[in-house]
């Protein structure tokens, strides 16, 4: 049976017609990554300075910093990250390991992904009703929750897709030797994982980090500077949100500082994260 | 079953000295779920021999391996009745204690299965979980494991890398070093060597060939002339049923029912 000339000529011109779709299609995406990146580095380097370490964030016409808000972004990140990154993996491991094809595993599962597009400002919200309405003051603890519930359902999904990408045999050869489940799923899987479940972990924590709405009702913000978690307490995103809404140029530049210190300070994380993770497969 | 002539028996099972039994099915019967995977399956497993077992896809030969260590038990739908008695204690008794019997039964399976780890903590892995041995008395144990798993002389240079690194054939070799290091009596196989290449599959069977003085082995194959080469003894099942059991020198040269004969000489399977 001959193959017809017409044919493999349209075919041709199909696949030359799809790659150059889906290049033009990559280079839109990346203009518009690379045009973002660029209005932040050129203005968030004007207004980068010494004193934005150094002080806090001052009111208009006075110089000032973000030390407040760095220290209170850091710790309320790193208080949510932990909260999430305990709910997460037990959640995702139980889901994955655990609950099969349970009725409670899936409910569990399709809440999970409910909560993982549940718009934030709902979430900010629901954590004022519980933690800051009852103890009649905004806080980072409460800031730190909100971030949390932000958090965790990314990291259990995630943690659940990649053990279960894991091969069945895997775990039944730990079992055959013995091993109870819980040590196989934590001397064998996770370790087999640590790669998929560290990206979960980085971007749940990329999104938290620049996420303003459930702050605004939880942790407030706080002009001056303070470690204290039980009072309110200022951070990046919402800084940024004050002071880019308001007339002053100086105010202004202070915001797009901060932009850039989130954007610079998530890739760090990542290229840090990235950097211990990475066990030579082969050497 | 046209070409069943009536002369022949449906089922054989041969006799074995009891006193040389180490693993003993008796009447078992699987399910999983409602399906019925095998059907009053009897049979010996002689200590310190090669058993084959033998059969088409799907007939529950490795129904019948993943009984003897209670593999099965992870998951709920799936349950045995029956016996099966492993030194005159019936291991499908319920409080059986698991670990301790699979202690005593180790398992390599299809393909290869090295922990995300190095090669020497693959194969301390399991001896971690019953015994606590010194670092020297470690080290013997995992250099006696891979030599005795034939993979010594290819890795003792590279203990601390990782076992992903292995190619398949050392990978397979390394799960057998595993499972023996933690001195089992008894080694299932599971198709060890369907996953490997030729000259890999060559070196495993040469593994086994050296292990099956010390070792009771129960080994599933696909590959008749293995069967053949390792096997003192040869169980041919059809559809979950044990249709023939005995001597391997016997039942490749004179198969005693129609469709172990039909199996062996290429007629379906």
């Amino acid at each position: 049976m001959a193959v017809s000339a017409r044919r493999i000529a349209v075919r041709r011109l199909s696949n030359v017609f799809f790659v150059v779709f889906c290049t033009l299609v990559t280079l839109v995406a990346l203009a518009a990554l690379a045009l973002i990146l660029y209005s932040l580095a050129s203005q968030g380097l004007q207004g980068l300075n010494l004193n934005i370490f150094l002080k806090s964030t001052p009111a208009a016409g006075s110089p000032g910093g973000l030390i407040n808000a760095i220290v209170g972004s850091i710790m309320m990140c790193a208080l949510g990250m932990i909260i999430a990154l305990t709910i997460g993996i037990m959640g995702g491991t139980w889901l994955s390991e655990y609950a099969g094809e349970s009725r409670y595993g899936s409910v569990i599962r399709f809440l999970n992904d409910v909560l993982l597009s549940a718009p934030s400002i709902l979430i900010g919200l629901f954590v004022y009703e519980f933690l800051v309405f009852p103890f009649k003051s905004f806080s980072g603890f409460a800031g730190s929750v909100a971030l949390a519930l932000l958090a965790a359902p990314v990291i259990v999904r995630t943690t659940e897709d990649v053990l279960k990408l894991q091969p069945i045999s895997l775990r039944e050869s730990g079992v055959a030797l013995g091993a109870p489940v819980w040590h196989v799923i934590r001397t064998i899987l996770w370790r087999g994982s640590t790669s998929g479940m560290l990206t979960g972990a980085l971007l749940a924590f990329a999104r938290i980090s620049g996420e303003t709405a459930p702050l605004l009702f939880t942790a407030l913000n706080n002009q001056f500077f303070s470690w204290n978690m039980a009072r309110p307490m200022a951070s990046l995103p919402v800084v940024i949100f004050q002071d880019a809404l308001t007339p002053y140029p100086d105010l202004n530049r202070l915001a797009w500082a901060g932009a850039l210190l989130i954007a610079v300070s998530v890739l760090a994380v990542t290229i840090i994260a990235r950097a211990f993770s990475q066990e030579p497969r082969r050497s | 079953m046209s070409l069943a002539s009536p002369e022949l028996p449906e089922v054989s099972i041969a006799e074995v000295d009891k006193a040389k039994v180490k693993l003993d099915v008796q009447s078992l019967d699987f399910f999983y779920g409602k399906s019925h995977a095998l059907k009053d399956v009897s049979i010996p497993f002689e200590a310190k021999a090669v058993t084959a077992l033998i059969g088409p896809s799907g007939c529950g030969k490795s129904t019948l391996l993943r009984a003897l260590n209670r593999m099965y038990a992870l998951y709920p739908g799936q349950r045995a009745t029956g016996k099966i008695m492993l030194d005159n204690e019936d291991i499908l008794r319920p409080g059986v204690n698991l670990s301790m019997l699979r202690a005593k039964v180790g398992m390599v399976f299809q393909k290869p299965t090295p922990f995300p780890m190095s090669i020497f903590d693959n194969v301390a892995f399991g001896v971690r979980l019953y015994e606590t041995l010194g670092r020297t008395q470690m080290a013997e144990r995992v250099e006696e494991s891979l030599r005795r798993a034939a993979l010594w002389d290819e890795v003792k240079d590279k203990l601390q890398t990782s076992g992903l690194g292995l190619s398949g054939g050392q990978q397979q070799r390394l799960c057998v070093a595993r499972c023996i290091a933690v001195r089992p009596e008894i080694l299932l196989l599971d198709e060890p060597t369907s996953a490997l290449d030729p000259i890999s599959s060559a070196k495993l069977e040469e593994t086994v060939t050296q292990l099956k003085n010390d070792y009771t082995i129960v080994i599933v194959t696909h590959n008749l002339g293995q069967a053949a080469r390792l096997s003192k003894y040869t169980g041919f099942m059809y559809l979950g049923e044990l249709v023939e059991f005995g001597q391997t020198a016997e039942m490749f040269t004179k198969p005693v029912t129609t469709r172990a004969s039909d199996y062996i000489t290429g007629r379906f399977g």
